[in-house]
């Protein structure tokens, strides 16, 4: 595609649909074109992660996935809207404008990574660096009918990503196409100096092993939108007219996933936007003369967001002498527990097949009446795997009324590149749509 | 009287703990980086060197030593922290349980851990219009931090105490000059059932002044049957008094949780194949029990110079130890600069062993050795260095006359008395009160 086509589909992308904070003016031929998610750092851009509180941050360094991509020979063409730090699965908690999904304006792309998932999608060839924590990269894959690609926690760098709960952040990738996945994700894994957790990862193989025999966990099942379970059903007809064995499972384990996800994320959150105090970078619009415990509670309290703040007190809360041990510890544990059972699993099985969403891109009017509950709950099906580390990829596997329904796939610590053989093979028997649109 | 102490000291680390920056002086705000400026997308890497001199410290320590240690979070908001919250150890400290000793008294150590210095502030201008400048130069200096158990029991010996363990520690790990003036320290001190907290005082002087003040303050109150309230204080310098500190820091809830971007670390194996080297005042106290020299004299002897304290160990191989330290502690270390060289030692040893079997007169061994040190006789004053040495004997021989001494200096009379006695009157009174009274204060 033409740098002018991508071009105006990038403005398209930015105005009509939001999905972009900042680009740049012009693009490089000569180059492949990748966008990051505004959570990631990268010199000339500012870095706001969907937050007001970093009004005007421009970070002095590249993100270690933004720069071996254009190390590759890719241009930074810009950064992509999101939840304020994460914090959401519509991306309506944004600071700079809600992303619009382009199969149908009026409903969600999905978040926290919605941006990326509508730049992904409006953009052939376009490979979107996104960000999951309890599901920011598989929900808006699904939502917005794209392929999203969840490493195992460590496999990508963190270094220049701005911290949501940083025993859960993942860099991944959202694009068409598993073969456009497939090729960036192996640039941007491997070790880093910059971020330890990332130096104990075992070498990337050069190919995956097509996964034979698939587990659905039967309490995935339920309470899912009947299109979506009707969706699903065919998807799973499909992988089985192809050859590959599907056995239902049972894993009751997977209910203590969001408790323990929420509390997990939410206390290192707390302590991760401890740092946003209207010192040393970002915005600084209170009076400087007074005591710093009311200057900082002020910028907090002007610049964070809702559920940002919702966030901080959830994880304070579970940080407190007291609730500490019956709260984080215990999540820890439940963490450790799921890991264990997915292993089980991994033993006769070589990925855990799910619906990725439980309904289809809802409309922003249907947000608007959800309790911050109804909405943690929608991710019931992206927070273990999130939990637990373990990769996951989402793929479009149906449409109902021309709105993609996705399945997720996930496998053992490391096994990336079996699921990115998956998709290619799932690719070959299944086309992928992509919405029209008018230039 | 119950003190406990929590220090922190400075690791000699070219670079900071977590991040590359070095820990040299620079002019304010120099020496930072986007990761110990806490930027958002940067984080840390850990010191391997910070580490491992922690670990040694902590196995000096005698600590158990755990196998695995991770780092924590401790949240407080302060200008000076600049992720406002403080990368540390608390559940996995890198030792617990030790025990440091301290003029012969076994002192327990409750942990040792490693964690970041906060940046500095500074405050300028007329109060009331004070402008604050916060310098980050020290954000992510690496510092180890030591607790002891409440079992001092004065305010001389927890001075004595971090006296002595910084002399062990700069022999150890080569632990930064720490002068007196700038060790900070928090001690807990209780005359009775309620400890009070007096927070981050500055100097061993302080220390000690600030201890003092708060054990007459707390006994008074007891005195007067009232209760001692457990508190957090702080030392006024200016008013010499301990004061409630206006922030309660010990009521607040640092919300601890581990520090997930730096994973944990395996050190038993890098602490059990340490080799610790034998620090200063174990030697003196190894000196004490396998010589059966005086703890004053070997004390004076390791701190003097760690290879003076060689030769006297090989002296003491060929003649009776109190043989050994009037040579040593006597003309062989007044002329330590040309008799260094290890090459002059098998000499010297002869010419010790030579005095000892009486085949060599006191006097001609004397000569010999400042022979071998290049001293021309003439100029010498052979006399001098002869005073010398029955002064050297006398106090060698005469401990209790040394401690007398650090209480009433005219204890000195009684060496004065015997020297005048032994010399016969061959040197002049004056020049015998001078140099016992050299001799006795190089000793205390």
């Amino acid at each position: 595609m033409s740098a002018s086509v991508t071009s105006s589909l990038m403005r398209l992308a930015q105005q009509r649909y939001r999905a972009f904070v900042e680009t740049v003016d012009h693009l490089d031929d000569a180059k492949f074109h990748f966008s990051a998610k505004d959570n990631l750092c990268a010199v000339g851009f500012q870095a706001r992660a969907g937050s007001a509180i970093l009004e005007g941050y421009v970070p002095p360094f590249d993100a270690t996935p933004i720069r071996r991509l254009k190390d590759a020979g890719g241009q930074l063409i810009g950064k992509t809207t999101m939840d304020e730090f994460g914090f959401g699965t519509f991306s309506v908690n944004s600071a700079h404008g809600v992303p619009l999904n382009p199969f149908d304006i009026t409903r969600s792309c999905g978040g926290s990574s919605g941006g990326a998932g509508a730049a992904a999608c409006l953009i052939p060839g376009h490979v979107a660096l996104g960000v999951s924590t309890g599901g920011s990269i598989s929900g808006p894959a699904c939502f917005c009918g794209v392929v999203g690609l969840s490493p195992t926690y460590g496999r990508v760098s963190r270094y220049g990503l701005i911290d949501y709960g940083n025993s859960l952040d993942k860099v991944g990738l959202l694009a068409r196409s598993a073969s456009l996945v497939r090729e960036h994700f192996r640039t941007i894994a491997g070790p880093d100096p910059k971020d330890p957790t990332s130096c104990a990862q075992p070498t990337l193989p050069d190919k995956g092993r097509r996964p034979d025999s698939l587990a659905i966990p039967t309490e995935a099942l339920t309470n899912l939108d009947p299109a979506v379970r009707k969706g699903f059903q065919e998807a799973v007809g499909r992988l089985k007219d192809m050859g590959v064995q599907v056995k239902e499972i049972s894993m009751p384990s997977l209910r203590f996933a969001m408790p323990a996800y929420y509390i997990l994320a939410t206390s290192e959150a707390s302590t991760n936007l401890a740092r946003y105090c209207g010192m040393r970078f970002g915005r600084r619009e209170e009076e400087l003369n007074q005591h710093f415990n009311d200057f900082f509670t002020g910028v907090r309290s002007v610049s964070f967001g809702d559920e940002a703040k919702r966030r901080i007190l959830l994880g304070t809360y579970c940080r407190m002498v007291g609730f500490r041990s019956r709260y984080y510890l215990k999540s820890l544990a439940v963490r450790q527990m799921l890991i264990e059972k997915y292993r089980k699993i991994f033993q006769e099985h070589q990925a855990v097949l799910t619906p990725t969403m439980p309904f289809i891109a809802p409309r922003f009017e249907e947000i608007s009446r959800m309790k911050p509950l109804e909405m943690y709950g929608a991710d019931f099906l992206t927070i273990p795997p999130n939990l637990t580390g373990m990769p996951h990829i989402s793929l479009p596997c149906a449409y109902v009324d021309g709105l993609p329904i996705g399945m997720q796939l996930v496998s053992d610590h490391w096994h990336e590149m079996d699921l990115l053989e998956m998709a290619s093979v799932w690719e070959g028997a299944f086309e992928y749509h992509h919405p029209e649109v008018r230039l | 009287m119950k003190i406990g102490l929590e220090m922190h000291f400075q690791l000699p680390t070219r670079s900071k703990l977590f991040c590359s920056c070095p820990t040299s002086s620079a002019a304010p705000n120099h020496n930072v980086c986007p990761v110990c400026l806490g930027y958002p997308g940067s984080r840390p890497s850990l010191n391997r060197k910070a580490l491992e001199i922690g670990v040694s410290i902590a196995r000096f320590m005698n600590c158990k030593m755990e196998e695995k240690v991770w780092f924590s979070r401790k949240t407080y908001f302060y200008p000076d922290l600049v992720k406002n919250f403080q990368i540390t150890q608390y559940e996995s400290p890198l030792g617990t349980d030790g025990h440091f000793e301290v003029n012969g008294r076994r002192i327990g150590i409750w942990r040792v851990h490693l964690e970041e210095d906060p940046g500095r502030i500074k405050r300028v201008g007329r109060s009331g219009e004070e402008i604050a400048f916060v310098d980050y130069n020290r954000s992510g200096i690496p510092l180890v931090e030591i607790v002891t158990a409440p079992d001092l029991t004065s305010p001389e010996e927890a001075r004595d105490f971090i006296d002595q363990l910084i002399i062990e520690l700069r022999s150890l790990c080569g632990l930064e000059a720490q002068d007196e003036q700038s060790i900070r320290v928090d001690a807990n001190i209780s005359m009775g059932q309620e400890r009070v907290e007096v927070k981050n005082v500055q100097g061993l002087k302080n220390l000690e002044r600030a201890l003092r003040f708060e054990s007459v303050r707390q006994s008074k109150l007891l005195a007067a049957d009232k209760k001692v309230v457990r508190e957090t204080r702080r030392y006024d310098e200016e008013r010499k008094v301990t004061m409630p500190a206006r922030d309660k820091e010990t009521e607040e809830d640092y919300g601890y949780i581990g520090e997930p971007d730096l994973g944990e670390y395996r050190i038993g194996e890098m602490a059990r194949s340490l080799d610790l080297k034998e620090t200063p005042l174990a030697r003196a106290r190894r000196l004490v029990s396998a010589h059966g020299v005086n703890e004053t004299t070997a004390k004076q002897l390791v701190l003097t110079s760690s290879s003076l304290t060689d030769l006297f160990e090989e002296l003491c191989r060929v003649v009776p130890p109190e043989k050994a330290v009037t040579w040593t502690m006597g003309p062989i270390s007044s002329n330590w600069s040309a008799l260094q060289r290890p090459e002059l030692w098998p000499e010297l040893a002869s010419i010790v062993r030579a005095d000892a079997d009486g085949s060599l007169t006191d006097n001609e061994a004397k000569r010999r050795i400042l022979s071998l040190a290049g001293v021309k006789q003439e100029e010498a004053g052979p006399e001098s260095s002869d005073l010398i040495m029955i002064i050297v004997e006398y106090v060698e021989a005469h401990p209790e006359v040394l401690a007398d001494y650090r209480k009433n200096p005219k204890a000195a009379n009684m060496v004065i008395g015997h020297v005048m006695k032994e010399s016969k009157g061959r040197h002049s009174s004056k020049e015998v009160v001078e140099e016992v009274k050299k001799e006795l204060d190089k000793r205390v």
